[in-house]
C-alpha cells in the first residue's frame, strides 16, 4: 500500500482528549494522537479498550468531557455536528443499513441527505456498486436479502458515496465469516491503493490491524496508548508484556491459517 | 329482504353517516397518539405515565362520556362532534401503547447508523423511525378501526344517527330483521376500512410484505438475517 508523502499534513488530531460517562466511567483518559492523512490507521485493543469511543467523537457522535479534536486544523466542536457526519464516511458492523431502504437507496442515502438529485446519487450509487464488486442485479433487494458479505460491501460503498476524505469503520468486518472476512480485507486493501482515503478502522482482531494498518495503535484499557507505530515496529520491539501478550494472543491462529 | 330494499335510502343514508363519523377518530387518534408514543419510547418517565393516562381514559365508560362531554368542551348536546371527540379520546388511548411499543422496537443499531451517516432528528424520526415503526403501527391503527366503528353505533343512543340506530329502533320494535341490517353494516364498514388499511401498509411498506415472505419461507429468527440470506440465495 502507497504511503502518503506529505505526511507532514496531519488530518485528523487529538489534543489531551478524556471522555467520562455520566456514570462515572473513564472511557479515554488524556489522549493525544495524529492520524495521518490518505492512509489506514487501525485503533486495536479488547473490549473496553475505548477504541469505539475514541472513534465516534471523531464525526461528533459523543463529544470530549474534555480536550479538542483537530480535522485539518480546525476544532470540530466548532462545526455542525449533522453536517461535519455527512462529511464522514461511516461503515460499521452489519453495514448498519436501513431495512426498508432498497440496496442502491441505502448506498445514496448520504448524497441525498446533502441535497443532491435522487436519480444522480442513484446513478453514482450504481457506479460505487460495481467499484466495491456487488453485482448491479442486487440494486433492487433489501438488506436482508442479501450475505453478510454483500451488506458489508453495501455499508463501504455508501460510506464512500459522499466522496468523504475521513472514512470512518467500526468493527465493519466483525460479523463475517473468516473466508467472507479475508475477501473483504483484500478488498479493502485494493479500494485504499485507488482511493488513498484517511481511514481509521477500529478492530478487536490484531492479525486484522496489521493487515490493513500503516499505523497501528494498540490501546490498554481505559483508552491509553500502550503502543504505536508501523506493524513492523510492533512486531520487532513490543513496548512491553501488555503489547507482546496482546500480539501473542493471534499468533497461534496465524500459524494454522 | 323486501324491509331492506324498501328502507334502502335510509339504510344508506346511515351508512354513509357511520362512515363519516368513524374515520376521523381514527386519523385524529393515530396523528395524537405518534408524538405521545415516541415520547413514551424514548423516556421510561414518561413511558409511565403516558401510560397509566392512556388505561385511565379506557376505562371511562363510553354513553356517560358522551352524555358528559357538551359540559365539558361547551358543544350541544346533539353535536356530532361529541361522538368524535369522545372516540378520539377512546383510540389515543388504545394506540399509546401500541405507538410506544412501535417506537421502542425500532433496532438501536439501525438509529445509531442513521445518526453516524448525518440524518437530523427530524429527518430521522421521518424517514427512518416512523417507517421502521409501521407495521407495528399498522397493526395498532387496525385494532382502533375496527373498535371506533363498532364504537360509533353507541352514538345513536344520544341522537347522533349512525347504523347504530337500527339497532336500538329494531330492538325497540322487536323486529331482528332491522337489528341484522345494523350489524351486518357495521361488520361490512369494518371489513372495507380494515382491508383499505392493509392496502395502504402493503403501498407505504413495500419492504415489509418482501421481508415477512422471505422469513416464512426460510423459517429463521428475523434477528439471523445473514444465515436468512443464505437460505435465499
Amino acid at each position: 500500500m502507497s504511503v502518503a508523502l506529505d505526511t507532514v499534513v496531519t488530518m485528523i488530531e487529538f489534543r489531551q482528549v478524556t471522555k467520562r460517562f455520566p456514570d462515572g466511567t473513564v472511557a479515554v483518559r488524556e489522549l493525544s494522537l495524529q492520524i495521518p492523512p490518505r492512509q489506514v490507521t487501525v485503533f486495536v485493543g479488547s473490549s473496553g479498550s475505548g477504541k469505539t469511543t475514541i472513534l465516534r467523537m471523531i464525526n461528533r457522535m459523543l463529544d470530549p468531557s474534555s480536550g479538542s479534536i483537530l480535522i485539518d486544523g480546525t476544532d470540530i466542536s466548532t462545526r455542525d455536528p449533522v453536517a461535519l457526519r455527512r462529511s464522514i464516511g461511516y461503515v460499521m458492523q452489519d453495514g448498519g443499513l436501513l431495512p426498508h431502504r432498497t440496496v442502491v437507496d441505502n448506498i445514496a442515502t448520504v448524497p441525498v441527505l446533502s441535497g443532491v438529485p435522487r436519480r444522480q446519487a442513484r446513478e453514482r450509487a450504481r457506479a460505487l456498486m460495481r467499484t466495491v464488486g456487488l453485482d448491479e442485479s442486487l440494486e433492487r433487494r433489501y438488506p436482508a436479502q442479501l450475505s453478510g458479505g454483500q451488506q458489508q460491501r453495501v455499508g463501504v460503498a455508501r460510506g464512500l458515496a459522499a466522496e468523504p476524505e475521513i472514512l470512518l469503520m467500526d468493527e465493519p468486518f466483525g460479523a463475517v465469516d473468516p473466508v467472507v472476512r479475508g475477501e473483504l480485507q483484500r478488498e479493502l486493501l485494493r479500494l485504499q491503493s485507488e482511493l488513498a482515503k484517511t481511514v481509521v478502522f477500529v478492530t478487536h482482531d490484531i492479525d486484522e490491524a496489521f493487515l490493513l494498518g500503516a499505523q497501528v495503535v494498540l490501546f490498554r484499557p481505559g483508552g491509553v496508548i500502550a503502543q504505536r507505530g508501523t506493524p513492523q515496529e510492533l512486531l520487532q520491539a513490543p513496548a512491553d508484556d501488555f503489547v507482546a501478550e496482546f500480539i501473542d494472543a493471534g499468533r497461534p491462529r496465524s500459524i494454522l491459517r | 329482504m323486501s324491509w331492506v330494499l324498501g328502507n334502502w335510502p335510509q339504510i344508506w343514508q346511515y351508512g354513509i353517516a357511520h362512515v363519516l363519523l368513524s374515520f376521523p377518530p381514527v386519523i385524529a387518534g393515530f396523528l395524537i397518539s405518534l408524538p405521545l408514543g415516541w415520547l413514551a419510547a424514548r423516556h421510561r418517565v414518561t413511558r409511565g405515565a403516558l401510560l397509566a393516562a392512556g388505561g385511565v381514559l379506557y376505562a371511562i365508560p363510553s354513553l356517560p362520556l358522551f352524555v358528559l362531554l357538551p359540559s365539558i368542551i361547551g358543544t350541544k348536546i346533539l353535536d356530532p362532534l361529541n361522538v368524535e371527540v369522545a372516540l378520539t379520546i377512546y383510540a389515543v388511548a388504545l394506540l399509546l401503547r401500541t405507538t410506544a411499543d412501535a417506537f421502542a422496537a425500532v433496532d438501536p443499531g439501525v438509529r445509531l447508523s442513521a445518526t453516524a451517516v448525518g440524518f437530523g432528528p427530524w429527518r430521522r424520526f421521518l424517514t427512518v423511525e416512523l417507517p421502521l415503526a409501521g407495521p407495528v403501527l399498522l397493526a395498532g391503527v387496525r385494532v382502533v378501526s375496527v373498535s371506533t366503528v363498532s364504537l360509533v353505533s353507541v352514538g345513536s343512543v344520544i341522537g347522533v344517527n349512525s347504523l347504530g340506530f337500527f339497532f336500538l329502533d329494531g330492538y325497540q320494535r322487536s323486529f331482528p330483521t332491522e337489528v341484522w341490517v345494523g350489524i351486518v353494516g357495521t361488520v361490512l364498514i369494518a371489513l372495507v376500512f380494515d382491508a383499505l388499511l392493509v392496502l395502504a401498509g402493503r403501498l407505504l411498506m413495500p419492504w415489509h410484505a418482501r421481508l415477512r415472505r422471505a422469513r416464512r419461507r426460510s423459517r429463521v429468527p428475523a434477528g439471523q438475517q445473514p444465515a436468512l440470506a443464505e437460505v435465499l440465495r
